[in-house]
């Protein structure tokens, strides 16, 4: 062992450059594998932690009702099946309009007492964050005002509730299991009494509505018990706004976006750890080629190829177990950046934790492989006689055809040369072909988040109707409501939308979106299969429920509410995020077989010309109708508002991905054109003897690994823009998402690939420059 | 006769690990147009290291080279290597042919520095490799391909196509039989008898007997010099002159 540690050090310092340059990818590999299971096997999975810690129990109901009496009396009949359950009288606002940002969120709002809120055993509620000092009038908002709302402790907040203005202060920010996501559909907030005592007098003969936390015994399905008690519940008061779902669909709704972000930064991260596996393939087997001439002397004095093949594999070995060990430390320094952006939009607490799965992974990887590489490359070193390693594997037969002749070529005597270097390499040049385009196919991946996350967001893949703004009136108004929003200038194309929960059999349950004829709604993409609903006998389901029950397209489904059922025909399936992949689309003919629609609360979606018109239209509607209108929203500014996590982590992504991209591209052409000097170090002694000069040789080095990168970049340029939506796809049918159609942003492209060009080059010369060091004299008398 | 290459007080030390060893020691030497030169001397006497200290291919410690005048031992690498392509040929013992090269590109390599135009830089390398007997099937063949003899007279061909003042030669035959190193010689003895100017180190009597200057360099030091005349083939004289002066400088 002596022995091989003793050339193992030989080795090393011999090799320095090109063994730091392994090192680094090592390094990279592991860190950014390290990075991405640290993302999903500890931050991806904190709100679901988190609802445990907290008791967040098997789900959450709420009752606004101006009639029904909810009390424990009522709630241990209702609630048969529950283990236990825990009732909570609380304000509830099904849209409210919050500050969020620099923007405002639009969001159901249950607004709690701070007493009472604090009592709580279920679903306890935690201050992640306050000042104790500020008093007065006061707000605990959600952690996530904090985390992608970049909002403050201390900061002045001011909400408009029916016209009434407060003004409040930010105390802190709560960590809840059901109200702390716009995604979830609810925020929780919590005010000092007088403020809630004050918005208790003006919220209307509702009062105060009850949430309702529980758990159910073992034996209970979710399913059942859920529509038997909203059944019941309607029943008792028809007119009562309800709703129970469980902890899974508010963590799913809360994690999603998450996931999304998490399982793109995967979908890069891959590319990069493959690109970086292939480089040590590579530069190992140089290794060997470079050292030949050592091994044949050992060979010579009597080491055996079990010995040489031991002190490589040592010394290789130890570069990757260093490395792993590095690299990972490094991905848990990043992780609280990386991690808190992916981490923004679910709002939770969160600090990095050691995961041993991820550092397992990404430790086994890197230095398995680095094993498996090495002694799949050190195989020829047993075949290897010393005297022709000693010659350095000299060729006494050539039958290669001397391409590019000199007095023929079309091009100038650089340019000759430089085609011959490139065509006399071509293994650094299949590697330098590839490994260009994987960066370019990366940073056209991380282009199209940028685009789609960032400059245009492409909402059709989180929402199911893009629209600029949405109002709903009461049963009673909506004739109206209509007539007046369609008279409002400015105002286009008006879809009618309904919504309710449905049930299938007495177990499952699906959230219905009635349009009058889905076949008009803007976002089509919402059917990734078949087609969009658009007779009275049809219904689209979304692809998860489907699959979980076995449906195909073409099945009958029947579907109930209230003692009506139906049977309809899915015509196809729809994508969907939100309400745990349980939602349903249908046109207004098909839901009247089990719905009366004409009982029901209607809003209308609505486009505008322009932005600045959608709040006065939304204030001129609120201001003719007041209470009868229940529900308004700026979509372009809620969007805005929950989008502003997405921006930053597109660009942070964007950036990362053309920093790790250019380093990685430098590194492969630092290995590739150090192996390339040295393995040519003779012909640039001559090449400099008979009167080149450094420049046009450096020059020469560099240009001959331009016509790949160049073709490498255009041809990967073409096919990912082909290619990028279905990787996508490829990787986002995983967590939900059936069908992404991104925008691809061809100018980013371009200018993408142009910058990988010229910064080829660029690093090119620069490594190139070691040919300088070449002295034709020395390299003449080393004979 | 018009001196083209002129040193004053030529230095070179080596330092190794802190040892330092003076390799050329105060060289004044000049070196004429249309001469032979041959420089002799024991196995590391420094006679490669003043072949290439001459050509501006190695830089002097101390003291200076002029060429035709200029001196060269200021220049930058990079204006080092331009003087060479305008002046100088070499001729190398490892032949240094770039392998990946055919042989008439390997030429054509060298000519294009010179002559921009590939068609009369083609012609004028197949004329040169013809002139050294490379036989026009050889001219699509690689280095490896060659016997040693043959890639000599490539080295040869590489070092004339650009009409250079001055050829330097270090060991031309070394690594070649006595018939191959011959026609080596003898396509050397033909151009300086065409006007070309030659510097040429060997250990070798029968190929110093071409030279008509010798130059016998011991410790770093040029320790005699000997005016054979013109080489004239079968000339008995001529050698006993050779071994007379060799045997004096302690040969």
């Amino acid at each position: 062992m002596t022995k091989e540690k003793m050339l193992a050090k030989s080795h090393f310092r011999k090799n320095k450059g090109s063994s730091i340059g392994i090192f680094c990818l090592m390094l990279l590999a592991s860190m950014l594998l390290s990075l991405a299971m640290i993302l999903f096997t500890d931050t991806y999975p904190t709100a679901a932690k988190e609802a445990e810690r907290l008791d967040g129990g098997d789900g959450m109901m709420y009752v606004s009702s101006e009639t029904l009496k909810v009390d424990d009396a009522y709630l241990s009949d209702l609630l048969l099946g529950a283990e236990k359950y825990e009732l909570e009288k609380a304000l509830y606002y099904p849209l409210l309009s919050l500050p969020f940002g620099s923007s405002e969120m639009d969001n159901s709002v249950k607004v709690c007492r701070m007493g009472s809120m604090m009592e709580k055993t279920m679903a306890r509620t935690e201050i992640a964050e306050e000042d104790a000092s500020i008093n007065g009038d006061y707000i605990y908002l959600p952690y996530q005002f904090k985390t992608s709302g970049g909002m403050h402790v201390g900061d002045d907040y001011h909400i408009s509730i029916s016209g009434e203005n407060y003004d409040l202060k930010v105390k802190g920010f709560l960590n809840t299991v059901y109200g702390g996501c716009n995604n979830s559909g609810l925020y929780e907030i919590c005010v000092s009494d007088e403020v809630y005592e004050k918005m208790l007098s003006k919220i209307g003969v509702a009062g105060e509505s009850s949430f309702v936390v529980f758990e159910l015994q073992d034996d209970v399905k979710m399913g059942e018990f859920r529509i038997r008690v909203l059944n019941q519940l309607k029943t008792d008061d028809p007119l009562a706004n309800v709703s129970l779902q469980p902890v899974s669909m508010y963590l799913g709704s809360r994690t999603f976006m998450s996931l999304i972000i998490a399982g793109s930064f995967l979908a890069v991260t891959m590319l990069v750890v493959i690109v970086i596996i292939l480089m040590i393939v590579n530069s190992i087997s140089n290794y060997v080629k470079e050292n030949m001439k050592t091994i044949g002397a050992l060979k010579a004095i009597g080491y055996t190829s079990r010995n040489i093949k031991g002190s490589v594999l040592m010394m290789f070995l130890t570069l990757a177990l260093i490395a792993s060990v590095i690299g990972i430390a490094v991905s848990y320094l990043l992780a609280p950046t990386i991690s808190s952006l992916v981490i923004a939009q679910m709002g939770v607490p969160y600090s990095v934790s050691f995961s041993l799965i991820a550092t397992i992974v990404a430790f086994a990887t890197v230095v398995l492989l680095t094993v498996l590489v090495t002694l799949l490359s050190l195989r020829k070193i047993k075949k290897i006689e010393p005297i022709v390693a000693l010659r350095e594997g000299v060729e006494s037969h050539n039958f290669k055809a001397n391409r590019i002749k000199l007095d023929k070529s079309v091009f100038g005597l650089d340019a000759s040369l430089s085609l011959k270097t490139m065509l006399h390499n071509k293994r650094q040049n299949i590697i330098t072909f590839f490994v260009a385009g994987f960066m370019v196919f990366i940073c056209v991946i991380a282009l199209l988040m940028f685009e789609n996350f960032n400059r245009n967001p492409n909402l059709s893949l989180m929402i199911p109707e893009i629209c600029d703004g949405v109002v709903t009136f009461d049963k009673d108004t909506w004739e109206e409501g209509f007539e007046f929003l369609s008279s409002q200038k400015g105002v286009e194309n008006i879809r009618r939308y309904r919504e309710d929960s449905i049930y299938v059999g007495q177990e499952d349950s699906l959230y219905l979106m009635v349009y009058e004829d889905p076949t008009q709604k803007s976002n089509k993409d919402v059917c990734y299969k078949g087609r969009l609903a658009q007779h009275e006998n049809e219904v689209n389901v979304s692809g998860k429920f489907a699959k979980q029950n076995g449906y195909k397209i073409g099945d009958e489904i029947t579907l109930n509410l209230g003692g009506r059922e139906y049977t309809y025909l899915i015509t196809g399936f729809i994508q969907s995020l939100n309400n745990d992949g349980h939602e349903a689309i249908m046109s207004e003919a098909a839901a009247a077989h089990i719905l009366d629609l004409e009982s029901m609360p209607t809003s209308f979606l609505f486009d505008t010309e322009t932005d600045e018109q959608i709040d006065p239209i939304l204030d001129a509607c609120e201001e003719k109708f007041g209470e009868k209108m229940v529900v308004r929203m700026n979509m372009v500014k809620s969007i805005e508002a929950s989008m502003i996590t997405f921006k930053g982590i597109s660009t942070l992504m964007l950036v990362t991905m053309c920093l790790i991209s250019a380093l990685v591209i430098l590194l492969v052409l630092f290995l590739l054109i150090r192996s390339l000097v040295f393995s040519k170090r003779k012909d640039y002694g001559i090449y400099k003897a008979i009167g080149y000069t450094s420049k046009s040789l450096i020059l020469q080095t560099a240009a001959s690994f331009m016509p790949t990168i160049i073709l490498s970049v255009i041809l990967f340029s073409v096919v990912s823009y082909f290619i990028a939506n279905p990787y996508m796809q490829f990787i986002m049918i995983s967590f939900g998402l059936m069908k992404c159609t991104f925008a691809i942003p061809i100018p980013g492209i371009v200018i993408v690939g142009f910058a990988m060009i010229l910064l080829s080059f660029a690093f090119a010369v620069l490594q190139a420059r070691r040919v300088r060091k070449i002295e034709p004299y020395q390299m003449l008398i080393a004979e | 006769m018009n001196e083209i290459i002129k040193t004053q007080k030529l230095c070179k030390t080596f330092s190794n690990g802190g040892v330092q060893q003076h390799v050329l020691r105060n060289i004044d030497l000049s070196i004429y147009e249309g001469d032979f030169t041959v420089i002799m001397g024991a196995s590391g006497a420094g006679k490669s290291t003043l072949l290439y200290a001459l050509s501006g291919m190695d830089k002097p410690t101390l003291g200076e080279v002029t060429f035709a005048g200029k001196n060269i031992t200021k220049g930058t690498p990079d204006d080092l290597a331009v003087f060479r392509r305008k002046n100088c040929g070499f001729v190398f013992q490892q032949t240094y042919l770039v392998d990946s090269m055919s042989v008439l590109d390997n030429v054509l390599a060298a000519a294009l520095l010179i002559e921009k135009n590939k068609k009369t830089a083609g012609a004028k390398a197949r004329e040169v490799l013809k002139s050294v007997d490379i036989d026009e099937n050889l001219w699509n063949k690689f280095p490896t391909q060659l016997s040693g003899g043959e890639a000599q007279r490539v080295g040869i061909a590489r070092a004339l196509i650009n009409e250079p003042k001055l050829v330097f030669a270090d060991e031309p035959t070394g690594a070649l039989n006595s018939t191959t190193g011959k026609d080596v010689l003898d396509v050397l003895t033909k151009a300086n008898d065409n006007g070309q100017s030659i510097v040429m180190v060997t250990h070798d009597i029968t190929s110093a007997r071409r030279g008509n200057r010798i130059l016998y360099v011991k410790d770093g030091e040029i320790a005699g010099e000997c005016d054979l005349g013109k080489y004239v083939s079968g000339d008995k004289e001529r050698h006993l002159k050779l071994r007379d002066f060799l045997g004096g400088m302690g040969w």
